[in-house]
């Protein structure tokens, strides 16, 4: 907090002193104790990204260097042409430090927030997913009550609105104890013409300015500058700056919304999130080199009394603000009434340049539309700390314990462990879209009713990997949420992210920042992906134990799907056929899972990615999928390739015999096999008759192709070649070690 | 002769559009989709209630939409004996209706449930199920938080063939564990007297195609070929 003299008077204030001059500057005068709450909270971190804008500028150029990117980064959401007259909408956020202190609103409206989001863009909300990170579980009650309620709020909230949840991730690590992350995203799909009628923009004078939907109260006022703190001690009193939801006034909103957007009289269209009227006000015409005389007495609020202040910066959720042609007004408001929603019509649109704010006759509020937008910025310190040389340098200690013992305790772990506690809480069925369906592939996919396209849709990273190199970890997050959407047969198309990282103020948490998305923009630059959106979480740090959690920039990748013919699925399909491993296994156990559940370990040197590699990879997958010759894929991720194959076996209860003599490298040990992380890297089941062929393919391509084995009927995986004796496991207890973790923990 | 069906829509309900979808685009049956207080039933030859959160179902589900304008008209065309359909939140609003006995509770988890469950066919005599035999096992998923059927007189059901279809394995025995949230005798549907009104938990319109059926089944069409077949003995 800074203290501040204005008019005489001492004021607290989130910014800094020289913010507080550059305001004076800009106005020519002292700012209205209203504008002063304004720039406080469009100037904050959250809502002006002024820590993160000049290292995002990596990312600018997605409109114009990919003809299919509608809208990209500084959107509300990125939007892609994905052929046939329609457009997709997808984005994601963050709603940690809401989430940490209160986990079901906190939750609840993050999913909210992300849907409006998507619903400014004149489309409809088809579908969340969901990456989350919590506290290890086990002995750990506070862990277990944020999980329980954040799934529940997400569950509540996204089964009312109608919009199932398709997807998400979860990992669970002590550095997430006091700061969870909760991560939300949506995706949007409408015809590119619903598109184009309502930017998020004021460009035209005369229009009206209308607020639709929830009442406007005092709670979450100043949520924004609370996002931009850490969290500490004091911050169980924040409670009022977590608002609440209201799921059923959101389907609402969703239904007029749409309505009113079809009819063609909505000329501009803003949600209300961080910062509220204020935020959307100043961005409409900001944005829209506009001006707009609004009157706050005409806003309808949930409590007399409230203030010119109160009202322009609450954050209470459900509200939009639609700016409308004059010609249209009685039409809007006509489908406003039909589904009995409140709203009035609080100003015009002008050509001033100039937003004035009233509160009856008062003026409170006089600045140029920009001003708000034009924060500082400020180029952080980065430097790599210094701990990362001795964790790297950790070795895997030597193999003494029994292989089946390992893989039985391995897939029993939070990390990899079956999450379907989880989205059996959540409706994915809502909307006749979902074709592989949660649980049942890599990614969540979609179809688009009337058209033979499906979109795949796949999010998350690994911290772990991430904490032992950002730059590495982030591609390597890339490399497996593109793998996860090619598993299911689609090509990505493009990708949006969510970095959650700690203070920015801290050289060693902004190096993290810095490097991940140096990272992603080196992976998406090189592989053709545009990047077309993005959100900043900073501050996720423990003040009181002095850590930051480890680095998390969440990646979405939204990929497309043409012909259902060409839709590949995760399960094992029959006995006799045959095993592939495409892609190189190298040691690469830094940061595994194996590390983490046997050892106790963080370290090691994390998996490294080698674009080439990779697109060789992609490129030998696409020509097999185009010859018909993939019965089941299954991207290797946590736990390595053994625990994908026990995976593909659960659905229906087949076994598989690997020979590994030849596989692999004499200087690899059996548990560096077994269980590295190394990215880019996939299990499929081919007819035996194929064989050559893929063999042959794997020449053409360069890449690293082995015949691991055969599916068997009998449900039990057997493998041999490897240095240790040759190793069995029995199918149906892996699957009750795999289903068992979560429901024992919570259902208690 | 052309049949007409209109489907309401309540503030809240979300399962509106989907319905529409396979009605209009997969059987080319002409429906209307209409706001709750516009409904008027003279028009049409049968009414679905869908699924959703009528009212935010903050109150207690189906509770408050069972006071709607809608529901008047629906009480003409249950009397005349047009069929009148809810499924999932609109069975939920028939029960509190009292269109149906009984009522709806939370699940026995006390969490929402979204899966893939066994449904057996009782009763095939009614406007949701003339078009299956007694005894068939249909593949249907369920999405809902208050899915648990009570009723203090399970016998006088029985008796008057009230129960239309139960939760089962896939092979249709009665077990616990295919019971799913915890109903009474794992009842999933059930109907008034005339067995023109029906209400059913599971959703059969997200199981009438084979593309997003896990097994590629399409048995949710069955229901709504039940419901025109109803409507041609009826006039006919």
């Amino acid at each position: 907090m800074t203290k501040i003299k204005l008019n005489g008077e001492e004021a607290h204030v989130e910014m800094t002193k020289g913010e507080f001059e550059r305001v004076k500057e800009l106005l020519g005068r002292d700012p209205s104790i209203t504008e002063l709450g304004a720039f406080d909270v469009m100037w904050s971190e959250h809502c002006s990204y002024k820590s993160s804008r000049p290292k995002l500028k990596l990312f600018e150029d997605a409109e114009a260097n990919y003809d299919y990117v509608l809208a990209g980064p500084g959107q509300d959401a990125g939007v892609i042409d994905i052929g046939d007259g329609y457009a997709l909408a997808f984005r994601i956020e963050s709603h940690n430090h809401p989430s940490a202190i209160e986990p079901y609103h906190g939750a609840a409206t993050g999913i909210g927030g992300i849907i409006r989001d998507i619903l400014c863009m004149g489309v409809r909300p088809i579908a969340l997913l969901d990456p989350l990170r919590f506290g290890k579980l086990k002995n750990n009650p506070h862990s277990q009550w944020l999980f329980k309620y954040v799934v529940k709020g997400i569950a509540d909230y996204g089964n009312c609105t109608g919009i199932p949840t398709i997807g998400g991730e979860v990992e669970f690590d002590e550095s997430f104890d006091s700061n969870c992350l909760i991560n939300v995203a949506c995706i949007g799909l409408g015809t590119i013409e619903d598109f184009k009628h309502a930017p998020s923009r004021a460009y035209n004078a005369g229009d009206y300015v209308i607020l639709m939907g929830g009442s406007t109260g005092r709670d979450g006022i100043h949520g924004v500058t609370f996002a931009s703190r850490t969290l500490t001690e004091i911050s169980e009193a924040d409670r009022p700056a977590v608002q609440i939801g209201d799921p059923f006034t959101k389907k609402l909103i969703i239904e007029a919304t749409l309505e009113a957007v079809k009819t063609g009289f909505v000329r501009g269209l803003k949600d209300l999130g961080g910062g509220g009227l204020t935020c959307a006000t100043s961005e409409l015409t900001g944005d829209g080199n506009t001006g707009a005389k609004v009157d706050l007495r005409k806003v309808f609020t949930r409590e007399p009394g409230m203030t010119s202040y109160e009202i322009m910066l609450s954050e209470s959720q459900e509200r939009m603000t639609f700016i409308v042609k004059p010609e249209g007004l009685d039409t809007v408001l006509d489908i406003f009434r039909k589904f009995e929603m409140s709203f009035a019509v609080i100003g015009r649109t002008n050509d001033s340049k100039v937003l004035k704010v009233f509160d009856g006759d008062n003026l409170v509020v006089n600045l140029p539309s920009k001003a708000l937008s034009e924060s500082p910025t400020f180029k952080r310190q980065e430097r790599r700390p210094l701990y990362l040389d001795k964790l790297i340098s950790q070795k895997t200690p030597d193999l003494t314990l029994d292989l089946e013992e390992i893989i039985y305790k391995l897939i029993a772990s939070e990390n990899i462990c079956n999450k379907e506690w989880i989205y059996r809480q959540y409706d994915h069925e809502v909307g006749v879209r979902s074709v592989v369906k949660c649980g049942e592939g890599d990614s969540g996919v979609l179809r688009i009713i009337g058209t033979d396209k499906f979109i795949s849709a796949s999010v998350g990273v690994n911290s772990k990997h991430c904490f032992l190199d950002p730059n590495e970890g982030t591609r390597g997050g890339l490399v497996e949420e593109c793998g996860n959407v090619i598993a299911n047969g689609a090509k990505p198309m493009a990708m949006v992210n969510c970095c959650n990282f700690g203070n920015p103020e801290i050289p060693e948490s902004f190096w993290y920042f810095s490097k991940a998305v140096e990272g992603m923009n080196d992976f998406c630059r090189t592989m053709r992906i545009p990047i077309v959106g993005g959100n900043v979480s900073f501050y996720n740090e423990d003040e009181v134990k002095k850590t930051a959690i480890k680095a998390t920039p969440m990646i979405m990748i939204v990929g497309l799907i043409e012909g259902e013919k060409n839709i590949i699925t995760l399960p094992f399909k029959k006995a006799g056929d045959d095993l592939f491993l495409i892609g190189e296994t190298k040691a690469e156990l830094g940061g595994s899972e194996y590390h983490s559940v046997i050892y106790d370990l963080e370290g090691g040197i994390p998996p490294k990615v080698d674009e080439a590699k990779i697109k060789a990879t992609w490129d030998i997958m696409f020509e097999l999928y185009r010859n018909g010759m993939v019965k089941a894929n299954h991207d290797v991720n946590k736990g390595g390739f053994i625990i994908t194959i026990a995976e593909m076996c659960f659905k229906n209860y087949l076994g598989a015999e690997l020979d590994l003599n030849n596989c692999f490298d004499e200087n690899i040990r059996d548990d560096e096999f077994l269980f590295s992380e190394s990215y880019g890297r996939f299990i499929i089941e081919t007819d035996t008759n194929d064989h050559d062929t893929i063999l042959k393919l794997a020449k053409k391509y360069d890449v690293n192709v082995k015949k691991i084995g055969v599916l068997i009927s009998n449900p039990e995986i057997i493998v041999k070649g490897l240095r240790n004796n040759d190793i069995k496991l029995d199918v149906q207890k892996l699957k009750e070690n795999f289903d068992s973790t979560i429901p024992n923990l919570m259902e208690i | 002769m052309s049949i007409k069906i209109a489907v309401i829509q309540f503030p809240g309900a979300n399962c509106d559009l989907d319905t529409i979808h396979v009605l209009k685009d997969v059987m080319h049956i002409d429906v209307d989709l209409i706001w709750h207080n516009y409904f008027k039933e003279s028009k049409y030859d049968g009414v679905i209630l869908p699924g959703g959160f009528s009212f935010g179902d903050y109150l207690r589900s189906g509770i408050i939409a069972a006071h709607s304008p809608a529901i008047d008209e629906a009480k003409i065309m249950v009397k005349d004996g047009r069929p009148v359909i809810g499924i999932c939140n609109g069975c939920q609003i028939l029960a509190e209706a009292q269109f149906l006995p009984g009522a709806f509770l939370h699940n026995e988890s006390l969490k929402f449930i979204c899966k893939w469950i066994n449904l057996k066919v009782e009763n095939n005599n009614t406007a949701f199920s003339n078009k299956m035999n007694t005894g068939d096992v249909l593949a249907l998923p369920i999405a809902h938080a208050e899915g648990r059927y009570f009723n203090d007189n399970v016998e006088e059901l029985e008796e008057n063939n009230q129960i239309v279809f139960r939760y089962s394995t896939e092979k249709g025995e009665l077990t616990k564990d295919s019971n799913p949230n915890g109903s009474l005798a794992n009842i999933a549907g059930i109907c008034n007297l005339e067995q023109n009104c029906i209400g059913l938990m599971p959703h059969p319109e997200r199981a009438s195609e084979a593309i997003i059926t896990p097994k590629r089944t399409t048995h949710g069409l069955l229901f709504f070929e039940s419901i025109i077949e109803f409507i041609k003995r009826r006039i006919s």
